[in-house]
C-alpha cells in the first residue's frame, strides 16, 4: 500500500451551470482519521460521492487504497452515505449481512458480526427487530455497522454524528477509534466541530465548492492568533498601557489576540508592570473559531448575493 | 463465482425474498384462482343455458305410415355424417288435422323446420329461410326417395385408416404456434410489469446511494430482474404444479372409457409441434425468460428514471400498449410464418421471443433458436446497460431532484 489511502485530485462538478465542486484535491494517509469540514452546502457530499466513484466527476480523478479506481476497490471500502436508507422490512442482522454481503463479505460470518456489533454497541435488543420498528438514531447505528462489517481498509462517513444522541455520539467516536486502531483509515464529513478536533489527525475545510484550508487540527488553529486573558491583582486601569491596543476589558479580566513572537516580551512586560497577576491564559482559539474565520473570509470574498450560490444539499 | 455474478445474486435474493416473504405475494400467487373460479362460474352458467337449448330443439316431419320407417332409417345413417349434429327428428303420422305451421309454431321447444306432404315434393316450414335443418330435413326424403328407386344399393364396406405421424396440419400448428405466443404473452404481461416499480422502493427509502456505492449498477439493474425472474418462475411452477396434481386427480377420478369417449381431447393431444414436444416446450421456456428480461428490462429502465409513485402509474398505460403491440405483432407473424412480417417480428428484438416461441411450431430447425437466444440476451445486456448509462447520468447525478429531464444542459 502506498502511504495515501484517498488521492482525489481537481474533482469538479457541474449542477447545470453551477459549480458545486470546483477543483477539489484530497490527500488521506493511509491510518489517520481524516475530517472534512464545511458550512452546509459546500460540497463535502458531491465531493465524497465523486471520490466514491458514485458519480462521475466533470473533471478530475479519484485513486483509492494504492492507486486503484474507485470501483476496483469498492469490496475494500465502507460507506455510509449522508442520506441513511435500509430496507425498512429488514431485521438489522439481515440488513446488516445484506450490506456485508455487497462489500463481498460471506452471509453467515456477517449475520455473526452483525451480532456481536449489535451487542458492543448496546443494540442488543433490537438484533432480530425489523428496521421500520427502530428509532432513526438506532437505524443509524445498524447502518453504521452494516457499512463496517467487512473490515474495510476504508470507511467513509458522511456526516455520521448528525441525528445520533450524545451517548451514540460517544459510542461513535469510540468505534472509530478503534477501527482505526484496527488499521484502517477513515475519512468523515462534518460541520460539528467538536467531533472534528477530538478525532480527526489530519482536516480539510470546503467552503464555496473549493478546499480552503488542509493541515491538522494545530495547523488550522494556528491560523487565528492566540488569545490571552489577563486579570491584573491591582485593578487598575493603568496596565492598559503595557497591552497591545484592542485589549478590551470584560469585568476584572482583559481580553485580546497576539501574534505568537509576542508572548515573552508580553510576559516580561507583565512581570515588569508590577499590577501583578490574578489570572492569566494564553490559548489557541478553537477549530471552532478557526473554522468561522475561514468560512467567512471565504464568504467576504463573493461580493455576489449569497442565497444565489447556496446548493440546496439535500436534494442532491 | 466472478464477484459481479456474486453481486448480481446477492441482490437478487434480497428482492427475491423481500417479495414472497410478505402476505401480499399468498394474493398474488393465488390471484388466479379468482380467475379460474370465475371462469368456472360463468362456463357452467353458459353450459347450462346451452344444454337447456339443446335439449329443447327438434326438427319434424309428417309423413305416411309407410314412410315412417324409411325416414327414421336415413336419419340415423345421415346424422353421423353432418358437420353439426342436427336437432333431433321427430316423426308424427300425417293427418287432415295436422297442419305443419301450427305444429311449427307450437309452445315447449324450439321447432326449427317441420316437413310435410309427399316425399318428393314436401312442404318444409322452417323459422329461418334457408336453414340447416330445412335443408337437412330435404335431404333425408331424398335419400328416401333414391333408396326406392334405385332398389336396395349393394352395401359398402370401407376400410378406414388413420396416419398415425407427422399428420399434424399446419393450421393445427400453426395454432400451436399462435397459443405459445399468447401464453408467453400473457404471463409476461402478468409479471413483467412490476419490475417498473421496482427501483422505486430502492429511491424511495434512500438504499440505492449503498447500492451504487457497493456494486456496479449493472448488477443492481440485474440482480432486480434475477429476483423478479424467480418470482414469475415460482408463480409458473406453483400453477404447473396444482395443474399436473389437478389432472392426476381428476384422471384417478374418470375411467379409461370415459376418456376414450371424449375423443376430441385426445385427437388434439396428438397435434405436434414441428420441433417435437419436448424441444418446443424447452424453448418455449427460454422463451419466455428472454420476453421476461427483455422486456422486464426496458421496463426497469423506464422505471429507474420516473420521480414519483405516480409518474409510474402513469408509465404503466404506454407500457402495457407497448406489450400488447408486441404480442400482436407476433401473434400476425405466427399466423403467416413465411411473411416478410414474420421475419421482422423474429428479428426485432422485443418481439423476437414471442415470434421464435411460434416458429418452433411450425419449423422444424433447432439451431436457429440458439441464435435467437443468443441475438435476445444480447439485446438485455444492451438495454441494462444503456439503462444504467440513463440512469447514472440523470438520477444519480442530477444536482436537485431525480428527474432525467433536469438533466444538466450545459
Amino acid at each position: 500500500m502506498t502511504e495515501f489511502s484517498v488521492e482525489a485530485t481537481g474533482l469538479t462538478k457541474y449542477f447545470d451551470s453551477f459549480k458545486a465542486v470546483d477543483h477539489v484535491s484530497l490527500q488521506v494517509p493511509a491510518g489517520c482519521i481524516y475530517g472534512v469540514l464545511g458550512p452546509n452546502g459546500a460540497g463535502k457530499t458531491t465531493s465524497l460521492r465523486m471520490m466514491l466513484g458514485i458519480v462521475d466527476p466533470d473533471e478530475g480523478t479519484s485513486r483509492l487504497l494504492g492507486g486503484h479506481r474507485p470501483q476496483a476497490a469498492r469490496h475494500r471500502i465502507g460507506y455510509l452515505p449522508e442520506e441513511r436508507g435500509l430496507y425498512p422490512g429488514m431485521k438489522a442482522r439481515e440488513a446488516i449481512a445484506f450490506m456485508g454481503a455487497l462489500r463481498g463479505l460471506d452471509w453467515s460470518e456477517g449475520r455473526r458480526r452483525a451480532a456481536t456489533f449489535m451487542s458492543e454497541l448496546g443494540l442488543e435488543r433490537v438484533i432480530d427487530e425489523k428496521i421500520r420498528k427502530m428509532s432513526k438514531g438506532m437505524a443509524q447505528m445498524v447502518q453504521l455497522i452494516g457499512s463496517i462489517v467487512h473490515s474495510p481498509d476504508l470507511i467513509v462517513l458522511d456526516e455520521p454524528f448528525s441525528g445520533l444522541d450524545p451517548v451514540n455520539q460517544e459510542r461513535l467516536e469510540t468505534l472509530v477509534k478503534r477501527e482505526q486502531g484496527r488499521g484502517a483509515t477513515i475519512l468523515f464529513s462534518t460541520h460539528v466541530m467538536a467531533h472534528a478536533e477530538r478525532l480527526c489527525d489530519r482536516l480539510a475545510i470546503i467552503a464555496r465548492s473549493a478546499r480552503r484550508f488542509e493541515g491538522t487540527v494545530d495547523e488550522a488553529r494556528a491560523l487565528l492568533p492566540m488569545q490571552v486573558r489577563y486579570t491584573p491583582r491591582d485593578g487598575s486601569d493603568a496596565v492598559a498601557a503595557l497591552l497591545p491596543a484592542g485589549a478590551a476589558r470584560k469585568g476584572e479580566a482583559w481580553h485580546f489576540a497576539i501574534e505568537d513572537s509576542a508572548v515573552e516580551p508580553l510576559l516580561a512586560r507583565i512581570t515588569a508592570g508590577g499590577h501583578g497577576v490574578a489570572g492569566l491564559s494564553i490559548a489557541r482559539p478553537a477549530l471552532h473559531d478557526a473554522f468561522v474565520h475561514i468560512v467567512r473570509q471565504v464568504d467576504a470574498g463573493f461580493d455576489g448575493d449569497p442565497e444565489e450560490d447556496a446548493i440546496e444539499e439535500d436534494a442532491a | 463465482m466472478t464477484p459481479f455474478l456474486r453481486n448480481l445474486l446477492v441482490i437478487a435474493r434480497r428482492d427475491f425474498l423481500a417479495i414472497v416473504a410478505t402476505p401480499t405475494f399468498l394474493l398474488f400467487l393465488l390471484a388466479p384462482l379468482f380467475m379460474v373460479g370465475m371462469g368456472l362460474v360463468g362456463g357452467m352458467g353458459a353450459s347450462q343455458l346451452a344444454d337447456s337449448a339443446r335439449g329443447a330443439g327438434r326438427i319434424v316431419a309428417i309423413a305416411d305410415a309407410a314412410d315412417i320407417e324409411a325416414l327414421r332409417a336415413a336419419d340415423k345413417s345421415l346424422r353421423a355424417a353432418m358437420p353439426r349434429e342436427p336437432a333431433t327428428l321427430e316423426i308424427r303420422l300425417a293427418s287432415a288435422s295436422l297442419d305443419p305451421v301450427a305444429v311449427a309454431r307450437e309452445k315447449g321447444s324450439d321447432t326449427y323446420a317441420v316437413m310435410s306432404g309427399p316425399l318428393t315434393a314436401p312442404r318444409i316450414v322452417e323459422r329461418e329461410a334457408n336453414s340447416s335443418s330445412g335443408r337437412y330435413l330435404a335431404l333425408i326424403a331424398g335419400e328416401v326417395v333414391r333408396g326406392r328407386v334405385a332398389g336396395a344399393p349393394p352395401p359398402i364396406a370401407p376400410h378406414f385408416e388413420a396416419l398415425t405421424h407427422g399428420g399434424t396440419s399446419i393450421a393445427a400448428q400453426q395454432s400451436l404456434g399462435f397459443g405459445a405466443v399468447f401464453v408467453i404473452f400473457l404471463v409476461t404481461l402478468l409479471l413483467a410489469g412490476q419490475t417498473v416499480s421496482s427501483l422505486a422502493e430502492e429511491k424511495g427509502n434512500k438504499v440505492i446511494e449503498i447500492l451504487a456505492a457497493a456494486v456496479p449498477l449493472e448488477s443492481v439493474f440485474l440482480g432486480k430482474l434475477l429476483g423478479f425472474l424467480g418470482v414469475a418462475i415460482l408463480f409458473i411452477v406453483f400453477w404447473l404444479v396444482v395443474a399436473i396434481a389437478g389432472g392426476f386427480v381428476a384422471a384417478t377420478q374418470l375411467d379409461p372409457a370415459a376418456i376414450a369417449a371424449a375423443g376430441k381431447p385426445a385427437a388434439a393431444l396428438a397435434v405436434a409441434p414441428a420441433s417435437g414436444w419436448p424441444f418446443f416446450i424447452g424453448v418455449g421456456f427460454a422463451y419466455f425468460v428472454m420476453a421476461f428480461l427483455l422486456l422486464g428490462a426496458v421496463f426497469l429502465g423506464v422505471g429507474a428514471q420516473a420521480g414519483t409513485v405516480r409518474e409510474i402509474q402513469m408509465l404503466s398505460l404506454p407500457i402495457t400498449i407497448f406489450q400488447v403491440g408486441m404480442f400482436s405483432l407476433s401473434a400476425a407473424a405466427a399466423s403467416a410464418p413465411e411473411s416478410g412480417l414474420a421475419k421482422f417480428a423474429q428479428i426485432f428484438p422485443f418481439s423476437s421471443p414471442f415470434a421464435m416461441a411460434a416458429r418452433a411450431a411450425t419449423d422444424e430447425g433447432h439451431g436457429i433458436h440458439l441464435l435467437a437466444l443468443g441475438w435476445q440476451a444480447i439485446w438485455v445486456a444492451l438495454v441494462v446497460y444503456l439503462s444504467v448509462r440513463l440512469f447514472r447520468a440523470g438520477v444519480l447525478s442530477g444536482g436537485s431532484g431525480w428527474k432525467f429531464w433536469k438533466r444538466k444542459q450545459a
